[in-house]
């Protein structure tokens, strides 16, 4: 275990150059020791000042040795360069700024394109980085997988993991360190007199290996306290320790209540435990190792180094497979081995790659606009360089000269972008650090700095080069005499340049509208329940003192009673789970079904214990058959049960009526004397898992069949929620004074929760789409203004001879929207070609869906055409003279 | 590496005039020297070391046999030039001194 606050200064050295760490880390540490001891023995706990003036040293010395690399690394590229030229780039830095100070309307715009163009990526990418990218906070985090069972037998790619099994894989293992598994809970805890739910993590005794973490006060648990009788221990996390205890290092050794049990606190976690969640404390797990009940825990490993996952796999399931002598059930159920990244954030990888692909084509865009601007400035400056051709400037030095502007411009747009993408991720980034796990963060790092870095040298380049290439050789071909035929050579460039933003930004509209479509469908789909005033939270008996069934059921019939008293509680339900709470899986044989084929997945049904009141509280309307009465479930012989839709599909089919059907429980035959249960009911499908997920068949069992402990309670209401809640938690003290309320969600805030990446998602590529139409729609103006000026001498002369402004308008437009009409068919052809991968993102609508390809097409040519309407519209007012005289 | 040398380098020279040391113990010296008046923090001390040593100054030598044995701690001495160094300092030192005393008197 290494000295308190040592990986504290180790993650400080980090800042260091690599060398100097490698030269002196050791010997920094070791005199970090030394010195702590002297503070500690003089002045006690080493505090804020302490870290402060260690901060300051290190922060210093990194930024000095930084630098002198930087300086030396340039120092040696100038060297080969020759420092002559070093003074030349200076030199091209001051005119280049000299230069945009004169043209500040060009120099604004494209600071500006930029800076908008760089946000966009400097957000995108600080979600994607911190998703993807970045590290886990944990030691060694590429050795770190998450650990589960699969079972495609039963339809569920992931079971969890059962305990006896976590068992015999972790003694019999070669490839894992170390492996733990873990379980959420909660338990009521009485502090002042006031009961409070209290956050639990339910984690083996090994679980701090794994994750590498070292308590922050007192130790971890002992294997002996992790198993089913064992001394009851906790380890409080710093945030519980600080509000109850008021980090009194005395805690340890005191004893906490949960849930009436008394527990002893033997620790206080380190703060980074936070990053696998926020539990107020951790208890242990306490696994009966002759358990075959149920595949209930998480799993996490460390594999050893230079182990693969691959590896990993197949020395688990050699383990698992070998058992099933023993445990038949190991025939179905395997193991899974999944980097801890991939298991929980692979589903975003997709959508994550959209938006970083649709952020790169605005700046692509943005580019091309702003290579377009230079053209047409280079154009202008035609002279300027043929002058300074002339006077025997090399072509390199112009070209330098002009890439120059381009960096310097670059640069300013993407410090401002970098700045705004940065503040306008907050947005993004907040919300959505509650759908990831704790291990994912946001803050700022190197790569994000190098990201943006890479991006602006590289969009400089690619909006500065080419102008400046055709620019000096421009200059060589005589800019003083003749410019009209590289004039139209670059013209058409420039109409190139144009169809290619017009083709691109098609491409972000289709995508961005079919996404858009596609949430909107599932934000109206139906999820078989109501939402709107329903409000659901959760309940747990303490098993001390409701014993026995008959004492949770008592308990809940006078709990819904005193609930339903409420003046504005118009129904109220208790249930195992509301809709987007959790799964809890079963498995069912219905009596007279013809056997399943060898190869016919048995799918996992979720089982749902409820309220009589339960389908009126949340809507679920009833198909066929009826809904539980009072007697339900009271008679032990006649027990009764109600089934969704898919239900009947996939176990009723060979009936013609499935109310009167008898199921059992289970997945081998029953036996002769089994009472089944008898289904009296169909109900409609409820999307308990989302909008957005598939659907699984359902059962629901009454209460009184299967009285719970710990219940979610749906309340159907009028008015506000929240003086609502304060009655609702009287009712509740009134009744058990030490039960608290927890986990108040409104149902409504659930399902947009549960659409909320989605949303996101299909938002963020709308209005990336927007700002590409209008950076092209920009483009087109300028290059149609830029055109009909050059043919204003021709225009006005054959105005001046009486042609017709209608008929000049015409032809400008006809000019504009061909380069139009290419790149948006360009564009369509393009997304056509990348559907099958937008299709990945979409959940109801077709990645060809007709309707949006024609929407987006003809936004994209009105738009187009105004841009083209309003320079024409100018061109036809052009007088005769005025346009003589220009030239 | 020319004269006069930055405060923190003449310490440190001089703190290591006796005998090799490690740099907390060069820490400690220093505070010794300059009555707690220049507290040389761990990456500052370090990145001085390396200047030194780059100036051919000190070098990285053994332990001690007399110290307690921590292979993660780096001892440094005097080499000859370091110590011609550091009388040439003095010496120049001095002699400010003396101009200075004579300038008041």
């Amino acid at each position: 275990m290494p000295a308190p606050g040592l990986r504290r200064y180790r993650s400080l050295l980090r800042l260091l150059p690599p060398a100097f760490r490698r030269a002196h880390g050791q010997a920094l540490e070791r005199m970090y020791l030394d010195m702590r001891a002297e503070w500690e023995e003089e002045r006690g706990e080493p505090g804020a000042a302490f870290w402060f003036a260690l901060t300051a040293d290190t922060g210093r010395v990194a930024a000095v040795e930084w630098l002198a690399l930087l300086g030396r690394t340039a120092r040696s590229a100038a060297a080969a360069a020759g420092e002559e030229r070093m003074s030349e780039i200076i030199g091209d830095v001051r005119y280049a700024a000299r230069q945009l100070v004169r043209q500040p309307l060009y120099s604004t715009v494209v600071v500006l394109l930029m800076a908008l163009a760089i946000a966009g990526n400097a957000a995108v990418f600080r979600v994607f980085n911190g998703l993807f990218l970045k590290p886990l906070p944990f030691e060694a985090p590429e050795q770190l997988v998450d650990l589960d069972e699969t079972a495609p037998a039963w339809d569920l790619e992931f079971l969890s993991i059962m305990y006896r099994d976590f068992v015999s894989w972790r003694a019999e293992n070669s490839t894992f360190e170390s492996m733990g598994l873990y379980d959420e809970g909660g338990g009521n805890f009485v502090g002042d007199g006031s009961a409070r739910r209290v956050t639990i993590l339910l984690a083996t005794h090994d679980l701090d290996d794994v994750l590498g973490l070292t308590p922050g006060l007192g130790r971890f648990f002992d294997p002996a306290e992790d198993v089913p009788d064992g001394p009851r221990a906790t380890l409080l996390s710093e945030g519980f320790w600080q509000q109850e205890f008021g980090g009194d290092p005395n805690v340890l050794g005191r004893t906490i209540s949960i849930d009436g049990f008394p527990i002893e606190v033997v620790g206080v976690l380190p703060p980074e435990a936070r990053y696998f969640g926020e539990y107020d404390m951790w208890l242990p797990l306490r696994g009966n190792p002759d358990d075959s009940g149920s595949w209930s825990y998480n799993g996490v490993g460390r594999l050893r180094p230079d182990v693969t996952p691959e590896q990993a796999l197949a020395d688990l399931t050699s383990i698992h497979k070998a058992l099933i002598d023993e445990r038949p059930v190991n025939e179905i159920s395997s193991p899974v081995v999944t980097p801890l990244r991939d298991r929980f954030l692979g589903e975003y990888r997709l959508g994550g790659g959209f938006l970083l692909g649709a952020v790169g084509i605005v700046l692509l865009i943005a580019c091309a606009n702003i290579a377009g601007l230079m053209s047409v400035r280079a154009m202008a400056r035609g002279q300027e360089m043929g002058i300074r051709r002339a006077m025997g400037a090399p072509r390199g030095r112009i070209v330098r000269q002009l890439l120059t502007e381009s960096f310097v411009l670059a640069g300013i747009g993407a410090a401002l972008g970098a700045g705004l993408g940065y503040w306008g991720s907050q947005f993004l980034v907040q919300p959505l650090a509650d759908q990831f796990p704790a291990f994912v963060t946001f803050d700022l790092d190197l790569r994000f700095f190098l990201f943006t870095v890479a991006i602006t040298v590289g969009a400089a380049v690619a909006f500065g080069l080419s102008p400046a290439l055709r620019a000096a050789r421009t200059s060589e071909a005589g800019a003083l005499s003749n410019r009209s035929t590289t004039g139209r050579r670059r013209r058409r460039a420039v109409g190139m340049l144009v169809a290619g933003e017009v083709a691109l930004a098609l491409v972000l509209l289709v995508v961005g509208g079919l996404s858009s479509l596609d949430v909107r469908q599932l934000g109206r789909a139906d999820p078989g329940f109501d939402t709107e005033g329903v409000v659901s939270y959760r309940l747990n008996l303490p098993g001390q003192r409701y014993e026995n069934g008959e004492a949770r059921l008592a308990f809940a019939e006078r709990y819904l009673e005193a609930l339903e008293a409420l003046p504005d509680v118009e129904a109220a339900a208790v249930g195992s789970s509301v809709p987007l709470s959790g799964h809890w899986g079963w498995f069912f044989m219905a009596e007279g079904a013809p056997p399943r084929a060898e190869d016919e997945a048995n799918p996992v049904v979720l089982h749902r214990v409820v309220s009589t009141g339960y389908f009126d509280a949340l809507g679920v309307q009833l198909q066929a058959g009826r809904i539980f009465d009072d007697f339900d479930g009271r008679d032990e012989d006649a027990p009764v049960v109600i089934v969704n839709e898919t239900f009947v599909r996939t176990h009723l089919s060979h009936l013609d009526d499935p109310v009167g059907a008898i199921i059992h429980p289970g997945t081998g035959t029953p036996g002769d004397d089994a009472v089944g249960w008898t289904v009296v009911g169909v109900t409609r499908d409820v999307k308990h898992y989302g909008v957005d997920e598939e659907m699984r068949p359902g059962v629901y069992q009454p209460l009184a069949q299967n009285p719970l402990g710990g219940f979610h309670v749906a309340l159907r209401a009028r008015g506000d929620i929240a003086p609502l809640m304060a009655r609702v938690r009287d009712v509740t003290a009134g009744l058990d004074v030490e039960l608290p309320v927890h986990e108040v969600t409104p149902l409504e805030t659930r399902l947009r929760d549960s659409l909320f990446a989605r949303r996101a998602i299909s938002w963020l590529i709308t209005i990336f789409s927007t700002v590409a139409l209008l950076m092209a729609v920009a483009g087109i103006y300028g290059v149609i203004s830029y055109s009909v000026g050059q043919r204003r001498q021709e225009i006005s002369i054959r105005m001046a001879m009486g042609a017709e402004g209608g008929k000049v308008v015409r032809e400008v437009i006809v000019q504009g929207m061909k380069l139009v009409v290419a790149g948006a068919a360009l564009g369509v052809v393009l997304s056509l070609a990348g559907a099958r991968v937008v299709s990945g993102i979409l959940v109801g609508v077709s990645a060809t869906e007709p309707w949006i390809y024609l929407a987006v097409t003809a936004l994209l040519l009105g738009v187009a055409f105004v841009a083209n309407y309003v320079p024409a519209r100018r061109a036809a007012g052009l007088h005769p003279m005025g346009a003589l005289r220009g030239e | 590496m020319r004269t006069p040398l930055k405060t923190q380098y003449f310490q440190i020279l001089l703190a290591l005039s006796d005998r090799a040391l490690h740099g907390y113990a060069i820490q400690r010296a220093v505070l010794d020297q300059t009555d707690d008046g220049l507290k040389l923090w761990p990456a500052t001390l370090y990145r001085s070391l390396t200047r030194l040593e780059e100036g051919g100054l000190i070098e990285q030598v053994a332990p001690p046999e007399d110290e307690p044995d921590d292979e993660r701690r780096q001892y440094y001495a005097l080499t000859g030039e370091g110590r011609e160094r550091l009388n040439a300092e003095a010496e120049l030192m001095t002699r400010w001194v003396q101009a200075a005393r004579e300038a008041r008197s």
